[in-house]
């Protein structure tokens, strides 16, 4: 569902994007490439808010059947797209994931999600007996079955917006949080900061959590957030790790799958992701909270205690830090993408929860094409804000 | 039943404070994460039959704590370290003896963690063979014995002086010891060590220990650089006519001075009131710290309620020594190599073997990057260490590329816990607190 901006004004047009995470800094770099005089505005600096607090699937594997499934296979080729044009260097690591069953209940939501997996046409392996043993026996010789989810891969979120930063042709305004904007005949004309008011003639949102300041009405984005693990190194005699391990109670707690009796407010789903370092990222919760700077011995705990039961190796290393990060949420549990009522030239990009790494790339690319009136990639329609009715907020 | 106070190290700060705690009633454990109490100060031997000489008062002080502490109520959990305040409040120690991981909620924790040692970055600081001095130092008082080969000891402060005496003492005095300050002992500090006169004592006793070994310091001299040679370190010296020589030794032993030790003790609000004690809240030595620990235990008995006598005569040490310490730090130069002079492959966080190289390409950009962009990027920080080595180094650099922008040392180093790295296996033996589902 393309929308022309209507009356582009002379060229060149300069648009400001708010948000100078994985979703703005990708927006920011194609409209840059665009022709576009692009200004980024982060309320902090460059991946201070979920970006640069997340694991980096770049993952087809835990993704609800659906259009998210169907996005994330067209986000993970377009990692590679960008890999194979240079843009972004090696950040992008291709690797399989393997989704694991350790009893005879994981295994029926395990064939489950691997058939939806096969209908949208994401290669796999279902591995059981030797072939389970040779792929990941060493790391979880408990696991009774797991699913090879083949061609997808890991990126750093923060290295992503490193390198987009790098590759420059936009300046990036930090410690500039946008307060709001100055309108003009129903258009915006104006980004207000502290600094004052910087004419634009077009704005991107990609704010994030952020987003629901901007918005009208009771907003559907909702914290939530997720504390992560880190170790030190394994040594040489530790066994490998073919890819990350996710648990298939990892896919009930996402939501991708259904369990029952599965209501708290707090869930727990295991992935264990061997690090480009020789570290591993153990995560992670899912809790509906808003406070970043705290993580809880309990969480950590139960996560650890999970994680060396599918991985005994694991016991040998130690924790060196863990960290919470807050994933924006929405009550449908999918993004919001597109346009925005109360501006012509307002688009909005939020709502990624725990899928903004592998989609922040294409959804730049797709916000470019929107907002030059370009024909968009893909269908976006399911993600488009009008399903919640949004509006920019008057007081803004 | 009182209220539960946990007292963190088993330095004089912590002794001290845990007695007096203990003397007003209260129900204290001290957890200290090394063998034996006694701090970096008064650290105790392996085997008692093998051990290094120390100035008598300053033994004799630390015999009249530990006694004292022995006679009282005082609970003493020695190989349980503290591994932070988690989100909840409650306090994480791993029990190093068991392997388990143990939770507390006291009402109170007393943080006497002491000081880290600094030391700066040079090319070849990381090679094996390259220590500190209040590693080496360890080392010794735990096993009474001086390091096999040739050592040099250089940096700034006078822990060179302390440790390369006691070398003497064991008859293995250092090869060198090099001094990057110029200043020598000089009329005007011997007249602010006046009201503390056990410092020139000290001192005097190194003195006359190391020209008796032929090992008195070089002053203005200062090591440039370090490579391995055929086993061994191959040392650059630069002395203090600024000409450079060579001196092939085994060992290296730096050091640029002592810093608080706050890395990941960020206290949650719903957690214990928090008080720090020694050298963790300022660096002030030993007779300080024994006072400060008195302070702190004052702070607790107010915040649970419970009435205090003043305490003037600790506050008139801790005066003391602040003026003492201020002198004696007027002697040293504790800033290390120029930055401008040290080459790019000067590796800086050990952790991960990031070099300088490195950081200057981060900050290179007219695009004004944050610390944290630094620390995510350059991995400065991320490592094991969590920044306790180069964070106050790194912040210093970013701030003197950057005239007057000085980011917080806190958006490097860790705030969080775990303090120091944590075993899997220690943290899986914590109790469920709710069925898993
Ligand atoms: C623990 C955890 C694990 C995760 N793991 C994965 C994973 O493995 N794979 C995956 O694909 N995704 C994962 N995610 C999700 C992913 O991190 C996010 O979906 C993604 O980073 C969202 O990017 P964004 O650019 O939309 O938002 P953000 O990165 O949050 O960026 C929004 C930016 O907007 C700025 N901002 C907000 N308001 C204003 C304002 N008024 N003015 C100026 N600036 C403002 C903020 O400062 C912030 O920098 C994880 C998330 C978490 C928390
Ligand atoms: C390496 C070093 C060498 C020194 N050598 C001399 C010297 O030769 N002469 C001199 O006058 N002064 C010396 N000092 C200074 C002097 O030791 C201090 O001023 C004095 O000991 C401060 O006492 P404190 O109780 O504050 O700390 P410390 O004596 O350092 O005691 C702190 C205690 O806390 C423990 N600890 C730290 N972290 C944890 C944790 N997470 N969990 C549990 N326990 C923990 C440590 O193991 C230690 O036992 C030295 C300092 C250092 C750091």
């Amino acid at each position: 569902m393309p929308h022309p901006a209507s009356s582009p004004p002379q060229s060149p047009r300069s648009v400001a994007i708010v948000g100078a995470g994985i979703v703005g800094m990708s927006a920011a770099h194609f409209l840059s490439r665009a022709g576009w005089q692009v200004t980024v505005y982060d309320a902090g600096a460059p991946a201070s808010g979920a970006t640069g607090s997340a694991d980096g699937a770049v993952s087809i594997a835990s993704k609800k059947p659906g259009p998210l499934m169907t996005l994330a296979v067209a986000a993970v080729r377009f990692y590679e797209h960008l890999t194979e044009t240079g843009i972004l260097g090696d950040e992008y690591l291709p690797r399989s994931t393997f989704v694991v069953a350790s009893d005879q209940e994981e295994l029926g939501v395990l064939e489950r999600h691997a058939s939806h997996l096969e209908a949208s046409g994401v290669s796999i392996r279902l591995l059981k007996g030797a072939a389970l043993t040779g792929a990941i026996g060493a790391a979880a010789p408990s696991a009774i079955a797991a699913v090879e989810v083949q061609g997808e891969g890991h990126a750093v979120g923060y290295r992503v917006v490193e390198r987009l930063r790098r590759l420059g042709g936009f300046p990036i305004r930090r410690n500039c949080r946008v307060s709001g904007f100055n309108f003009s005949k129903g258009r915006i004309v104006g980004v207000v900061t502290e600094d004052g008011v910087e004419p634009t003639d077009a704005v991107l949102l990609a704010t994030g959590l952020g987003s629901a300041s901007f918005l009208s009405g009771l907003g559907p984005i909702r914290p939530r957030k997720g504390q992560l693990i880190v170790t030190d190194r394994a040594g040489a005699d530790a066994p490998s790790f073919p890819g990350p391990l996710m648990s298939c109670r990892y896919l009930v707690s996402k939501g991708s799958q259904a369990a029952p009796g599965v209501t708290e407010s707090r869930s727990l789903g295991l992935v264990i992701d061997p690090l480009r370092t020789g570290q591993f990222l153990i995560g992670g919760s899912r809790e509906d909270r808003d406070d970043r700077e705290t993580t809880d011995a309990d969480v950590v705990a139960t996560l650890l205690r999970d994680a060396v039961e599918l991985a005994p190796s694991l016991a040998q290393l130690r924790v060196i830090r863990v960290f919470a990060g807050l994933r924006a949420a929405t009550s449908d549990g999918l993004p919001i993408v597109g346009r925005v009522g109360g501006a012509e030239n307002l688009w909005i990009a939020t709502g990624f929860e725990g899928d903004g790494i592998c989609l922040g790339p294409l959804m730049g690319r797709l916000c470019q094409q929107m907002i030059c009136g370009e024909p968009v990639a893909h269908d976006i329609s399911s993600l488009d804000a009008a399903r919640f009715g949004l509006s920019l907020a008057t007081a803004a | 039943m009182s209220a539960e106070v946990l007292v963190i190290g088993g330095g004089p700060a912590g002794a001290s404070a845990a007695l007096h705690l203990a003397r007003a009633g209260l129900h204290v454990t001290l957890c200290e994460q090394g063998p034996r109490l006694g701090g970096a100060l008064h650290r105790q031997p392996d085997d008692p039959a093998q051990r290094i000489r120390v100035p008598r008062a300053q033994s004799q002080r630390w015999r009249a704590l530990s006694t004292a502490l022995e006679a009282s109520s005082v609970q003493i959990l020695c190989r349980h370290m503290f591994a932070g305040i988690e989100g909840g409040g409650t306090v994480l120690l791993e029990d190093r003896a068991s392997g388990r991981l143990v939770t507390r909620r006291p009402a109170a924790l007393v943080l006497a963690l002491g000081a880290v040692e600094r030391v700066t970055p040079l090319p070849g600081w990381q090679l094996p063979g390259v220590t500190t001095v209040g590693g080496l130092q360890v080392m010794m008082k735990s096993t009474g014995q001086a390091p096999d080969g040739d050592v040099l000891v250089a940096g700034s402060g006078p822990l060179l002086l302390a440790l390369a005496a006691q070398m003497a003492a064991l008859g293995k005095a250092p090869v060198a010891v090099l001094e990057r300050s110029p200043k020598l002992v000089s009329p005007s500090v011997i007249a602010s060590l006046i009201t503390a006169p056990a410092y020139l004592r000290e001192a005097s006793h190194y003195l006359l220990a190391l020209a008796r070994a032929g090992a008195l310091p070089q002053h203005g001299t200062w090591v440039r650089a370090i490579s391995p040679r055929d086993g061994r370190l191959a040392v650059t010296i630069v002395d203090r006519h600024g000409r450079d020589r060579e001196l092939v030794v085994d060992r290296v032993a730096l050091h640029d001075g002592l810093l608080p030790n706050q890395n990941g003790t960020a206290a949650p609000s719903n957690g214990p009131f928090v008080v720090r004690a020694g050298d963790c809240r300022e660096v002030l030595g030993g007779v300080a710290a024994m006072a400060d620990g008195r302070h702190a235990a004052k702070a607790v008995l107010a915040h649970l309620g419970r009435s205090t006598e003043a305490e003037p005569s600790a506050t008139r040490v801790l005066s003391r020594e602040r003026r003492a310490q201020a002198a004696i730090n007027a002697l040293y130069d504790y800033s290390g190599a120029d930055p401008a002079w040290l080459p790019d492959e000067t590796v800086i966080c050990r952790c991960e073997g990031r070099t300088l190289g490195q950081l200057r390409d981060l900050l290179a950009s007219s695009d004004p990057v944050s610390a944290r962009e630094i620390k995510l990027n350059g991995r400065f920080g991320m490592g094991a260490c969590q920044g306790r080595f180069c964070a106050e180094w790194v912040a210093a650099f970013i701030a003197a590329q950057r005239d007057g922008e000085p980011p917080a040392v806190s958006e490097i180093i860790g705030s969080r816990w775990p303090v120091k790295p944590v075993p899997i296996s220690a943290f899986v033996t914590l109790p469920p607190s709710r069925p898993s589902e």
